[in-house]
Order: structure tokens, then sequence, then C-alpha cells
């Protein structure tokens, strides 16, 4: 027996390979429900402040994801634009220092969305575009300054949108000049920025929420346990709770239970590599 | 001169900011009550740091592109690759600021600049990005079969607590463990396990980063060089 289970720990990894990808297939094919009434605190705190947005206000949102993280922030950042179009919150998308290519992302993203809400470009939504900020998370990064001043004055930073549209014809940004006219702001990338939580929540007193990727996600902890974060979409999880909340599933639903398939072929490829340095050292105990 | 200037712009520069950030934005009244006569300026400020960091996107494509030129000159390994990189460097760029024509056949010529575009961006960037992300799925499983042994305590006590936050922080964790009281459900100790020592760890980190941040600010905002110059 423990000769046969010894065995175990020089598994060619391409099989494991092979069972990593059938697993994980599994959901896709195979319809697995979510448990009933899973919804973190953290996904919750977002979810909350958007249901208590006035109707005078906006949420800004920052899409400054791509390709690279569309594999979690994809989901969340559909899952949040459906609450707002649902919960007819009307909102400005930016995409602040990261990444160039992100509202065009966000655009395609958004307008499926919108439609079907009936949500009108400009009058209902505005995606202002990308605004250079030098290398995020850099020792010098402007970041932080640039936020400020959009948040002290949008219309000076984004005087078009993202299609060069001037902004005093959209009807939407007739309202909205300063961070005063924002009830939230909601970042979804790879990694947001703590600059936003420093000038927006800690300067402005606007509440903050993130949505990052699953592996960044302990690093915000203790911003949610201060309170200076509202919020945070974990991963496609995350996003699986949001759409549990606002009672649509989609394609965090159908993400997560891959991702959980995955959590159990790497759980289960540990157990198996021990059971064989286990199984071999036994082995080699009594041959000797 | 030069370094003299410079150095004048950077202790400015730094002045500016700290004072706009520590000065609160309206005084007590006991202290005249007026506010902070930095931040009206701000807007303007970050108008020119904006200006100025977006002179780095120029810096990128123009070291990358004088590097693969001169692996193609001088046939350096894979140089193969660095046609391909720059062909697809010209023709994102081409087909971006082919978008925005204007004009009588521009509708036409428009479009098709936006499908050499989405061919580019949507057809070939977007799903080798979402492929290298899914790819370490792979080597994750890999490296917890090769590398996550339990060979001492720290080891063992590392993989309960992954376990626990893998587990609990994915639907599968509740079909395991759902039936049971809050108390003995993975989502009850993951949370825990992030929520305390998770948070504790993060917050050293967050300090010892703050501390270097700032000795590394205190150094560039006057000028002090490692030669001490």
């Amino acid at each position: 027996m423990a000769r046969w289970l010894a065995k175990l720990q020089h598994i060619d990894r391409r099989w494991l390979y092979l069972a990593t990808f059938v697993l994980v297939l599994v959901p896709f094919i195979v319809k697995v429900p979510m448990p009933p009434g899973r919804a973190s605190p953290t996904t919750r705190g977002i979810y909350e402040t958007i249901e208590s947005c006035p109707p005078d206000k906006v949420v800004l949102v920052d899409s400054s994801w791509h390709h690279g993280s569309a594999a979690e922030n994809y989901s969340q950042f559909e899952a949040v634009i459906r609450h707002l179009c649902l919960r007819r919150v009307k909102f400005v998308v930016t995409s602040v220092g990261i990444e160039p290519i992100a509202p065009e992302v966000a655009q395609k993203v958004i307008e499926p969305i919108a439609d079907e809400a009936g949500y009108v470009y400009g009058r209902d939504w505005v995606n202002a575009g990308y605004l250079a900020a030098g290398a995020p998370g850099a020792a010098a990064s402007p970041l932080g300054i640039i936020i400020e001043g959009v948040c002290r004055d949008f219309h000076k930073f984004y005087p078009s949108d993202t299609h060069g549209t001037p902004m005093e014809k959209l009807p939407l940004m007739a309202n909205v000049h300063s961070i005063e006219d924002v009830h939230m702001a909601f970042c979804v990338t790879y990694c947001p920025d703590p600059n936003w939580i420093q000038v927006v929540q800690g300067q402005f007193g606007v509440p903050v929420g993130f949505a990052c990727m699953t592996i960044m996600a302990p690093q915000y902890y203790p911003y949610i346990d201060s309170g200076q974060l509202c919020g945070m979409i974990i991963g496609n999880t995350g996003a699986a709770e949001y759409e549990y909340l606002v009672d649509y599933p989609a394609r965090g639903t159908d993400l997560t239970m891959a991702s959980s398939f995955g959590n159990c072929c790497i759980i289960l490829a540990a157990i198996i590599g021990n059971i064989g340095l286990w199984a071999g050292r036994k082995e080699r105990k009594a041959e000797s | 001169m030069t370094r003299s200037i410079t150095r004048l712009i950077a202790i400015l520069g730094g002045l500016y900011f700290l004072l706009e950030f520590v000065i609160p934005a309206r005084m007590p009244s006991w202290l005249g009550g007026f506010e902070n006569p930095l931040s009206p300026s701000l807007p303007d400020v970050a108008s020119v740091v904006q200006v100025l960091s977006a002179m780095v996107f120029l810096l990128g494509p123009i070291h990358l592109a004088r590097h693969h030129i001169s692996a193609i000159i001088h046939k350096r390994e894979n140089w193969v690759g660095s046609i391909v990189f720059l062909v697809s460097l010209l023709v994102t760029i081409v087909a971006m600021g082919g978008r925005g024509l204007t004009g009588d056949a521009a509708p036409k010529a428009a479009a098709n600049f936006q499908l050499a575009f989405d061919v580019m961006y949507w057809g070939v960037v977007f799903g080798f990005g979402a492929s290298s992300m899914a790819l370490l799925a792979f080597y994750l499983v890999s490296a917890a079969y090769r590398a996550f042994r339990l060979t001492n305590l720290d080891a063992a006590v590392m993989m309960a607590a992954a376990v626990v936050v893998l587990l609990g922080m994915a639907p599968v964790g509740d079909w395991i463990t759902l039936w049971l009281p809050e108390a003995g459900q993975f989502r009850f100790w993951a949370r825990k396990i992030l929520e305390v020592p998770n948070t504790a760890v993060q917050r050293a980190v967050l300090i010892g980063g703050a501390a270097g941040g700032f000795a590394a600010g205190m150094r560039l905002w006057l000028g002090i060089g490692k030669r001490g110059d």
C-alpha cells in the first residue's frame, strides 16, 4: 500500500493540468447552484451604500481595468453597473491614471446593460474617459494630486467625455461639478489605489468602495476595519454575492463556481503531494 | 546651476503639497477662521502635474521601438518577435488614430480602422491577457502539489489557514459546512483569519511602508543624494 501511495509524489504535472482543466470546466457544463443567502459584509457594504444614493447625486465609478484582470473585474463591474441601472442611479465613469484602454472596455460592458434598462447616454450616465496620472503605485505617483484635482473641479480635468463631446453638452454633467455632487466613489481594477481612500474619503468624507482581484483583497482589510472603505467586492465570489443581492445571477455566479472547483484542485493537489511524501518516507524507513 | 533650480522646484513643490494637505480646509475661529489659501490653486497645480506625467507615455513606446529596431538590425535572438511587436504597434497606433477621422469619406474609413482596432485589441490582446491570467490556475495546482509540503509546524499552520480561506471564500466551503452552526462554518473562520491576523499584518506592512516612504520622500524633497551632495 505504502509503495503504491509513494507513487503519488511522482505524478506527471500534465495529469494535474488535465484534471484541473476538466474540473474547472464542470460548472460551465453542469449548472451548479449558489448556496442560499451568501453575501459577505464587505459586499453588502457596497450594495447598501448604492441603495442609499439620493436622486440628486451620482455614483462615480472609476473603471481602470482591462484584459489583464478581466477574469474577475468584468463580472464585478457588470454586477454593479446592473445594480445602478436597476436602482435608477445616475453614474459617471472615469479611468484615472492606470489604463488608457479602460474607458473603451467600460463602454463595451455598460452599453448593453444601459440599453436594456433604458438608460440614455449623457442624461443618465457618462463615460468621462481616461486621465493620465503617471505610473500608478510608484513612490512619486501623482495619482493622489490628480484625484484631488478631479474632486475639486471635475470639468477642469474633464472638459469633454471619452467621445470628445464637451461636458456642457451632456445634461447629466450640468449637475456634476465636484465631489460634493457625488454620493460614492467606486473603483474597479486589479489593485485599486489607496489614494482614493486618502483623498475622497479622508479629505472629502465621501464613501469609497473597491472591487479588486481576490489575491489583492487582504491588503485592504485594515481600511474595512477602520471604516475608511464602505465595502469591497472580492473577486468573482464577491461578484456572485452582488448578483445574489441584486437578484440577477450572471457571469460572476458562473465564474465563482469555476473558482470553487479550482480551489478544490489546489487543495487536492497539496493533499496528494503530502500523502505521496508521507508514504515515500515510510517506504524508505521500511527498506532501511 | 541646473541642479540648484531642480532642487528649488522640488523644495517649493514639496512644501506646497505638504502645507496644502496639512492645513485644515477651514481654520478654527480662534486662529482667524480663514480657509486654506492653497486649496483653490490645487486643480491648476494638478493640471501641470498631469501634463508632466502624460509625457511618461511617450518614453515607453520610444524605448521599446528603439530596442526592437536594434534587435532586428543586428538579428539578435528572437528578432522575428521584434518584427511582430513593431507591426502590432504600428497597426494599433494607425487604427486608433484613424477611428477619429472626419470628412466626407470618413465614416467608411473610420469603420475600417475601428475593425482593425477591434481585431487587434478584442480579438488578440484581450484573449491573450485573459489566457495568461487563466494559466495561473494550472501553475498554482502544480506548485501546491510540489511545494506545499507539511515538513514542520509552520507549514502545517500555513496550510490549515490556506485551506480554510480557500474554502471559506468560495461557495464550495458553504456546501460543506452550511448545515453547521455559524462558528463551525468555513466562511466564519475565513473571515476571522482575514479580519484579525491578516489585518494586523497588513497594518504592520502599511506602517513600515509609510515610514520608508516618508524617509524616501524627505530625501527627495531635501535633495539628499547617496553621496550626501
